[in-house]
């Protein structure tokens, strides 16, 4: 099932790329030592403000398992001796290497019919790490061609301000309290976890599949639900169906992604669109549903596929849609989904974050709204 | 003319082994809301003179007979100011400042002070004065109004990754010898600290490369001894906004041509 407003919103001024010489130094011509440029020109950074800003920490990016495992025992001289040592031997992938991979095809199909344009993605490397772990990043990233060209290394301060000077449009971070903060500084982002399975994804086509209360929207909802119950969830949501729920974390990184489709709409790249969003979430198409897609459409919005589960697990659909990521607010669904091998981030937001009561969950007549 | 005289409440510094940081008098004490009275208000470089000196008071914690520490001077830079003699000096014991000499020199002469007292780094909120010091062979950097809201427990030091010279350039020009020895100087200090809690911090800086020349400038400084605590890479982002975050109290350029941006 698939929504269509039939709005065009508009796509945005497309600015002129920065010419390559505006962001050379004055002294760019005296630099005899240093290395002469590469021969293959490499596309510039877009502007921040212009971007869709991805922050991703060392940890989502690439696997660190081991390396975590001797901070956590050794402390942090060790860590950072064991780095250096191995600062040759690239890292390997973490859970956000293959959505970094998807942005980045995206990004080279977007350049191919809007050369001028800066409404890209952007990856920062956004890591708490010490300078010292730099040149093993940096040699990761060189290894695995992957474009990131900023990054803060923060040697243990907040990332907080930076990704805000960033403009980022999404934080992702192995890090619940950071991820916390984020969202309390209006920063859509989510914890990722490191998964045993992660099944083979597009190299393509870009897919993210969303939750709906209190990822798309807000928890208000739910709040009912968890308090009053299923049956008063029901009354309420059919009563307010065309009352637009209220915004939630993510909401604004749909909306980035739906800015970036519309150009590729617009130049006739509809059906084979390479990007895709899904909703994925336990409301039930029959009832509750109406008053999410009602919503969508309210803000504007565009969801390819909109899945209404009825309270039926979310891992074996996700399975089959094969996002890139997967965002939700009850740890339950993450890692339901991460067992099925779909990389699923969690969101720390809302009632869902307190701990719940026991007995609402009746799998053969619940009809949760998440 | 020039005169040096020396602050007899401070003890002198190790000559040959101390680090040599010359201010100017108008960046440390405020003139602006002048009452005429004994004791110049606080200007804009007091959060840094504070760090410098927590510096040079946890080197001492570590052995307390290192030689290796900043030695502050205070320099005049204009005929005015250098007409202010006690009041300065008056300023500087008033508040406790740990400045173990004055220069006192006019806008003609005040470089030719800074070579004679071996200074290895001159801070200015004055660009042209940053220019002048920096032509005639020593390390400027310019110290702009952001710097009252700096720490004044960690002194925080931003180098410039765009303009890290590689060691094996030859020959080095001149002004390029002292921010290159200074930078050293700086990595000594800070390997007698640990990673957390140290009162000084190495920022390395790439406004306009990428990660490339970013990692270029981390292997050249770890070639000279210095150990970096965070590395920023902007390739040409606004720096403006990344700046105001990682509030360092000045930035160190191996190439003049910094000052001028």
């Amino acid at each position: 099932m698939s929504l269509n407003n039939g709005q065009t919103l508009t796509s945005g001024q497309d600015s002129t790329r920065n010419g390559s010489n505006s962001n050379r130094a004055p002294w760019e011509g005296v630099r005899a030592g240093l290395k002469p440029s590469t021969p293959t020109r490499k596309p510039e950074s877009p502007k921040p403000e212009n971007a869709i800003t991805i922050a991703v920490s060392s940890r989502v990016l690439f696997s660190m398992e081991k390396e975590q495992q001797i901070f956590e025992r050794q402390g942090m001289e060790d860590y950072i001796k064991y780095q250096v040592e191995h600062e040759t031997q690239p890292l390997s992938p973490g859970p956000a290497f293959s959505f970094v991979k998807a942005l980045e095809a995206v990004n080279t199909q977007l350049r191919e019919l809007y050369p001028e344009s800066e409404e890209l993605f952007d990856v920062v490397l956004m890591t708490n790490n010490h300078a010292n772990v730099g040149l093993r990043l940096i040699n990761t990233i060189n290894h695995h061609q992957l474009f990131i060209e900023r990054f803060c290394m923060t040697g243990g301060n907040s990332p907080i301000g930076y990704l805000k000077a960033y403009h980022t449009n999404l934080y992702l971070s192995a890090d619940p309290i950071k991820v916390r903060e984020a969202l309390e500084e209006g920063i859509a982002a989510a914890t990722m976890f490191t998964q045993e399975k992660m099944t083979e994804v597009s190299e393509t086509q870009l897919r993210v599949a969303f939750d709906g209360d209190a990822v798309l929207f807000s928890d208000e909802s739910e709040r009912i639900y968890k308090t009053h119950g299923r049956d008063k969830f029901f009354e309420h949501e059919k009563a307010h169906e065309n009352k637009p729920l209220d915004h939630g974390p993510l909401k604004c990184f749909l909306e980035a992604l739906g800015k970036l489709q519309k150009k590729f709409y617009n130049k006739g790249q509809r059906t084979d669109c390479p990007i895709r969003t899904y909703l994925v979430t336990a409301r039930s198409a029959a009832s509750s549903g109406t008053r999410a897609l009602k919503t969508l459409r309210s803000w504007g919005l565009e969801i390819n596929e909109a899945l209404f589960l009825a309270g039926a697990p979310k891992g074996p659909v996700l399975e089959k849609i094969r996002p890139h990521i997967f965002f939700d607010d009850h740890m339950f669904h993450v890692e339901g989904a991460a067992e099925l091998g779909t990389v699923a981030c969690h969101v720390p937001y809302g009632i869902a974050q307190t701990v719940s009561k026991k007995g609402i969950k009746d799998k053969d007549t619940s009809q949760a709204p998440k | 003319m020039v005169s040096t005289i020396q602050n007899t409440d401070v003890k002198q510094k190790d000559a040959d082994l101390a680090v040599v940081v010359a201010v100017t008098t108008r960046a440390v004490f405020e003139s602006a809301d002048d009452d005429g009275g004994d004791v110049y208000g606080v200007g804009v470089a007091f959060p840094l003179l504070q760090a410098l000196h927590k510096v040079n008071e946890r080197l001492l914690e570590e052995s307390p007979a290192e030689s290796l520490l900043f030695d502050v001077i205070l320099i005049t830079t204009d005929d005015e100011q250098q007409q202010q003699c006690s009041r300065i000096t008056g300023s500087t014991r008033h508040y406790g400042l740990e400045v173990s000499r004055f220069c006192f020199s006019s806008q003609e002469d005040f470089t030719e002070s800074l070579l004679k007292n071996n200074v290895q780094l001159f801070l200015t909120t004055d660009r042209n004065e940053a220019l002048r010091a920096s032509q005639n062979g020593v390390l400027s950097a310019l110290l702009d109004q952001q710097l009252a809201s700096c720490p004044s427990e960690q002194l925080r030091v931003m180098i410039s990754g765009d303009a890290v010279l590689r060691p094996d350039t030859d020959p080095v020009p001149a002004g390029q010898k002292g921010a290159q020895s200074f930078s050293t100087q700086l990595g000594q200090m800070r390997q007698k600290f640990g990673i957390f809690n140290s009162p000084l911090s190495i920022v390395l800086v790439t406004l306009h490369g990428g990660r490339e020349s970013c990692g270029d400038a981390l292997r050249t400084l770890r070639s000279r001894g210095v150990s970096v605590d965070e590395a920023h890479c902007l390739a040409g982002a606004p720096r403006g906004p990344i700046l105001s975050v990682l509030r360092s109290h000045f930035l160190l350029c191996d190439v003049v041509s910094c000052l001028e941006e």
